[in-house]
């Protein structure tokens, strides 16, 4: 069974993100950058079913700029077999990087995609969903667990209130939430290894799609800044404010 | 010279970087400040960890089951693990574990299969016994502890100071003078192991460490036998100094390491203090400070880099050791200071790991060979053998 691993290169979750001056966006020049954490357990999740003898090849995809063979690298030393790059200039939106990883697939044909539930960066939420309407694949998003057997796949979704349980044919799109796993650092000898794994590089032109953006960003801003506490001297003066000044009861 | 990591390096280096992150820094919000081990349970489960990573027994040669990696990937590795509170002496705790005494790779099968596999197993910890009271930079000439031939052996009489670990370790390598009127051909190398009669670990030295001390030794006709002398006769002092060459240069990454992070503690200060109504990082006094940092890390790391990478080629590297370990050791004494100065009275509390660094950071303008031998080494080499 072959997997696809869609990975994305966002800012590290280290890093204090700071708004351009213009407004126009987020800093990223200098900036570290890294996997997209979701993605990471996407992978791991991968290379778990690839060691149980589930997976038998996964592929990883990055789009964007040219250091996004950097992060194919990261999921490489993890354990992927090889990676294909969508070499963009343009800013590629959750719309169009659905549409080229539906292009993918058809020309891959894998059994299960895995995607981070979303990105740190814009946070959207989208890529996964819109993937699945395009192949007309079932969807389990947010899994907290996944279970194969044979032709099914079980997979344990953290909805308000308890667990979600669903069973998709494959093949199918699997999303990934916080606690599905936890990834693994990577080793010396993978990261050697991954220097001889291929990495397949393309342009959206190759796939037919176009990427250009359909939503425009208007403005970025701070969020306001956090006010200072304060100290009650009762329980009565604590209710007051709640009610009065907070307004939550 | 370019010394941008490559990518399988820069890999390293963020994974390093995440280990240290992710799984020492926590701990250490839960340990004493001045701690330099981590809880057995606690060591036990990192070490699965590194040891998944490939990288367990960072320094041990590839041939003895060490990481396949060369001394400048090392190198940038060490500047990496030494970026949190004990950094500078007990680098992630030792996780990435130690190899133990450079010599002893340079024993023969009998003494390798007694000390040196059960040392890289984990089983046994060892002591450098180089340095006495008349003095450690010289050793050649300092060395007073004698040894003297009887019984198909060797009785040793004499003492040793500053050194680390010998009340916990199960052997350790001794320095003695065999040979009176030879000077530095006229020393030899022993193994000796803890409680051999006569030798004994007389008293504890406290020093800026405060958790950490050394211990005095004392040896009284303290007898070994011939199977104990590692390398040769009177050739003792090559096998010593070969050591305190190459030890520069890990020395040196773990001083740029804590700079590194003192450093970025100071901007990131900088940048959120405010003080009669502006923020630090717009007064130009708090500036230069934060670019003398940055000239000093930078340095000290160029030449750091530059000693590994004459290493790594198998070129002579003695003075670019001298060199890095000179300005690794001062320039990071600086940038911790300065870094602390920045932080105002915070500077100053044991809620941050500044002050440690600040004492440790001493001790290495001191510790394998001060600053003056440094010094020494290199004018030797820019004036030519008549120094020699």
């Amino acid at each position: 069974m072959k997997i696809l691993v869609p990975v994305k290169r966002v800012v590290d979750y280290n890093v204090k993100v700071r708004v351009k001056s213009d407004g126009s966006g987020i800093e990223t020049a200098g900036v570290k950058m890294s996997m997209n954490p979701f993605d990471e357990i996407a992978v791991e999740e991968a290379v778990r079913l690839k060691e149980k003898g589930v997976a038998t090849e996964i592929v990883a995809v990055s789009m964007g700029v040219t250091q996004c063979s950097e992060t194919i690298r990261t999921a490489l030393a993890m354990g992927a077999d090889r990676g294909i790059l969508v070499e963009s200039d343009v800013e590629l939106q959750p719309l169009a990087v659905a549409k080229l990883l539906k292009v993918i697939a058809d020309k891959e044909q894998p059994k299960l995609i895995i995607l981070g539930k979303q990105a740190i960066d814009d946070d959207m939420s989208a890529t996964g969903q819109m993937l699945a309407a395009f192949l007309g694949w079932p969807q389990g998003t947010f899994a907290s667990k996944v279970l194969i057997e044979g032709d099914k796949i079980t997979v344990t979704r953290e909805v308000d209130g308890g667990l979600e349980t669903v069973e998709l044919s494959l093949p199918a799109i699997v999303t990934t939430d916080l606690r599905l796993n936890e990834p693994r650092y990577a080793s010396l000898p993978n990261i050697m290894k991954a220097r001889k794994k291929p990495i397949e590089n393309l342009k959206p032109a190759d796939l037919g799609v176009d990427p250009a953006p359909r939503l425009t960003v208007l403005k970025v801003n701070e969020p306001p800044k956090r006010q200072a506490g304060k100290k009650v001297a009762s329980v009565a003066e604590l209710v007051d404010k709640l009610r009065n000044e907070a307004k939550v009861i | 010279m370019d010394f941008q990591p490559d990518t399988e390096q820069q890999m390293l280096i963020d994974l390093v970087r995440r280990f240290v992150r992710e799984e020492i820094i926590p701990l250490e919000a839960k340990l004493d400040p001045d701690a330099s081990e981590l809880a057995p349970e606690d060591h036990a489960r990192l070490v699965e960890k590194t040891k998944a990573m490939g990288l367990f027994g960072i320094d041990i040669p590839p041939q003895y089951g060490g990481p396949d990696i060369d001394i400048v990937t090392r190198t940038l590795l060490a500047i990496e693990m030494a970026q949190h509170r004990a950094g500078l002496y007990a680098p992630c705790y030792g996780t990435f574990g130690g190899a133990g005494l450079a010599q002893i790779f340079e024993a023969n099968e009998d003494q390798k299969e007694r000390y040196l596999y059960p040392t890289l197993r984990g089983e046994k910890k060892a002591f450098f016994g180089l340095t006495e009271p008349s003095g450690g930079s010289d050793p050649a000439r300092a060395i007073q502890t004698r040894a003297e031939r009887r019984d198909n052996g060797w009785v040793l009489n004499g003492s040793k100071i500053f050194i680390s670990g010998a009340d916990r370790a199960q052997y350790g390598i001794v320095f003695a003078r065999t040979d009176a009127a030879k000077g530095r051909a006229g020393i030899t190398c022993f193994i000796l192991d803890a409680g051999t009669p006569g030798f004994y670990v007389r008293r504890v030295v406290h020093t800026l460490r405060s958790s950490s001390y050394a211990t005095e030794l004392e040896f009284k006709d303290c007898w070994v036998s011939d199977r104990q002398v590692l390398g040769e006769v009177n050739k003792g002092f090559a096998v010593a100094n070969d050591r305190l060459t190459r030890q520069r240069i890990p020395y040196a990454a773990g001083c740029i390491g804590v700079a590194i992070a003192a450093h970025e503690m100071a901007v990131e200060w900088a940048k959120l203090r405010s003080t009669f109504g502006d923020k630090l990082a717009n007064r130009q006094a708090v500036q230069w400070m934060l670019v003398d940092n940055e000239i000093d890390i930078r340095s000290a790391r160029y030449f750091t880099l530059e000693a590994a990478e004459k290493a790594r080629r198998g070129l002579p590297f003695r003075t670019e050791a001298a060199l890095a370990k000179l300005i690794a050791s001062e320039g990071g004494g600086r940038v911790v200071d300065r870094a602390m100065q920045i932080h105002g009275g915070m500077g100053m509390t044991k809620d941050l790991p500044l002050e440690r660094w600040f004492r440790e950071m001493r001790i290495r303008r001191v510790g394998e060979g001060p600053s003056e031998v440094q010094r020494m080494v290199v004018a030797r080499e820019i004036l030519g053998s008549s120094l020699r």
